[in-house]
């Protein structure tokens, strides 16, 4: 499948979302970083098993009060 | 007394490995205070050319020195790591001592506490000697940028000593100290061990605590020894080792004797090869080292076969998507209100980490739990992995060098996102002199059978037993 990159405008946008108000320096940066990150995401979002489990679990007994040791 | 201060009387005190100082210790032919005195002349002597360290604690580990003396003198020391000088990485938190993760961010950060690993070593009686260089909160750099300079290379200073765990590898390699504790979340203990000529163990996730280290990403951080030899690693994943119900990602299995198990022998260990994982991607001087490192360990009479498995940008993809984002929520705060105070490598990594949705985030933690699930399959058929250690030797030290995060695959990466322990061992030496490395990975908490099989391969080799010629 053909993906088009997100322009300028969509990274603002995004950039406003996430409530990252960036002087124009830092937002250059941040469309470089995301070019490079952009495609890792495309290859990321595959389809999956409804019933796959992330690899990651919650036990609440990690987080009982405990005396350090 | 300042560090330069100090007489380097004896200089081959900084050639022992930390095995061979203990036994010459517990022999009485060797004080713990010559060992510091001789490893604090050293650094005062060239650390200037090799910047491993950020702060010596010259005062502290004196004093400790003379209590460890004490504790000889009277028969009663505390154990195989009792007046070992030993570094840490910056990033590990120390009461009293500045630890600020090679950031401006942390310039002034004198922690109240010690980390539950420094503790640790402290407790068996090791002297801590310093606070090593990283990369900035051991993923911004080699960076120029930063308020210390980056290490380089003991091997040649006109190349760097990988990273994250800089500083630890130059440290060591520089034989400034003969064991230093990394952090590794991608490679940070192995590719140092692997460019600097060490041995690097990242165990199994769990197997030691982060609790006081700065955390880089949660779910993926580990400590791990950096040494000369395997069987130090041994000594000193033994005391570093435990269970720590302060630290969540803690995990309580017992800890067996390491040094016990380097049986030396590999006879019959089966030994699955990822060989598609450097074959096409590694310079070929690496290549024909590892293979070359493979044979040896056929010789010595491991079975081993040639396995594929999902290709190296998977777990790269994977590992890096869920790191951004666990950066990003540790470092959004900063990003927004102090983005001048960062070097720009560790900016630049880090803040797209707030573009990535949520679902990304979980759709990378469920790719994570299948690539782990399939790697680990392999070990019904198998009792140990192989593959480079590291792809290249170490880089030139180039401030206008490009961001290799862009651009490379890293060969690391797939043990961290499995969570199981691996290994790097010196394996050979590029025709410049700079050193190779062979990666060994086994079972969840079965690092044992991981450092038997590299303390196999150092007694029948002698890549480890070459010294820089640091001047």
């Amino acid at each position: 499948m053909e993906r088009t990159p997100a322009t300028r405008e969509e990274i603002a946008a995004m950039a406003k979302i996430a409530g990252l108000d960036l002087e124009p320096v830092y937002f250059e940066e941040l469309v470089e970083a995301y070019r490079n990150i952009e495609p890792m995401l495309w290859r990321i979002r595959q389809g999956r098993d409804r019933a796959d489990e992330p690899a990651h679990t919650f036990d609440p007994r990690k987080f009982m009060p405990r005396a350090a040791g | 007394m300042a560090v330069s201060e100090a007489t380097e009387t004896r200089s081959d005190l900084c050639d022992l490995t930390l095995t061979e100082a203990t036994r010459l210790l517990a022999a009485g032919k060797v004080s713990p205070v010559d060992l510091v005195d001789a490893c604090l002349a050293r650094i005062g002597r060239l650390d200037g050319s090799v910047h491993a360290f950020i702060t010596v604690c010259a005062d502290e580990a004196r004093s400790e020195a003379e209590k460890s003396a004490r504790r000889y003198a009277s028969g009663t020391p505390l154990g195989p790591f009792d007046g070992v000088p030993f570094a840490l990485k910056d990033n590990i938190e120390t009461k009293g001592i500045r630890s600020t993760s090679h950031s401006k961010l942390l310039i002034d950060n004198v922690p109240a506490q010690d980390a539950h690993i420094a503790t640790k070593l402290k407790g068996a009686g090791g002297i801590l000697i310093g606070k090593t260089a990283t990369f900035e909160f051991a993923l911004g750099g080699p960076s120029w940028d930063l308020p210390f300079p980056p290490a380089l290379n003991p091997w040649s200073p006109e190349h760097l000593p990988g990273g994250s765990s800089s500083g630890s590898g130059a440290a060591v390699g520089a034989r400034f100290v003969p064991a230093a504790v990394g952090t590794d979340t991608g490679g940070s203990v192995r590719w140092p061990a692997a460019v600097c000529g060490l041995a690097g163990l990242k165990p199994t996730y769990g197997r030691i605590s982060r609790r006081g280290v700065h955390p880089n990403t949660f779910s993926i951080d580990h400590c791990g020894p950096m040494t000369r030899t395997v069987e130090d690693c041994a000594v000193m994943l033994g005391v570093a080792a435990g269970f720590d119900p302060l630290d969540p990602g803690s995990i309580d299995e017992p800890v067996p004797d390491y040094a016990a198990a380097l049986t030396g022998s590999v006879a019959g260990l089966k030994i699955g090869l990822i060989r598609h994982w450097y074959n096409d991607t590694a310079t070929p001087e690496v290549v024909a080292a590892v293979d070359a490192a493979i044979g040896k360990l056929r010789e010595l009479g491991a079975v081993v076969e040639e396995i594929e498995l999902a290709p190296l940008q998977d777990y790269v993809d994977c590992k890096t998507t869920i790191s951004t984002c666990e950066l990003y929520a540790v470092h959004e705060k900063d990003l927004k209100t102090r983005p001048q105070d960062f070097g720009r490598l560790l900016r630049t990594r880090v803040i797209a980490g707030g573009l990535i949705r949520a679902e990304d985030y979980v759709q990378a933690m469920r790719w994570r739990a299948e690539l782990t699930t399939k790697l680990l399959a392999t070990f019904s058929r198998f009792d140990l992995l192989a593959t480079a250690g590291w792809l290249t030797p170490a880089d030139p030290a180039d401030p206008n060098g490009f961001d290799f995060f862009k651009k490379r695959l890293i060969v690391t990466m797939p043990f961290s996102v499995a969570g199981i322990p691996a290994l790097s061992v010196p394996c050979g030496f590029t025709s410049q002199g700079l050193p190779l490395s062979l990666q060994i990975a086994g079972k969840p908490f079965d690092e044992a059978t991981v450092l038997r099989a590299g303390d196999a391969y150092q007694r029948a080799t002698e890549w480890h037993l070459r010294k820089p010629a640091l001047t």
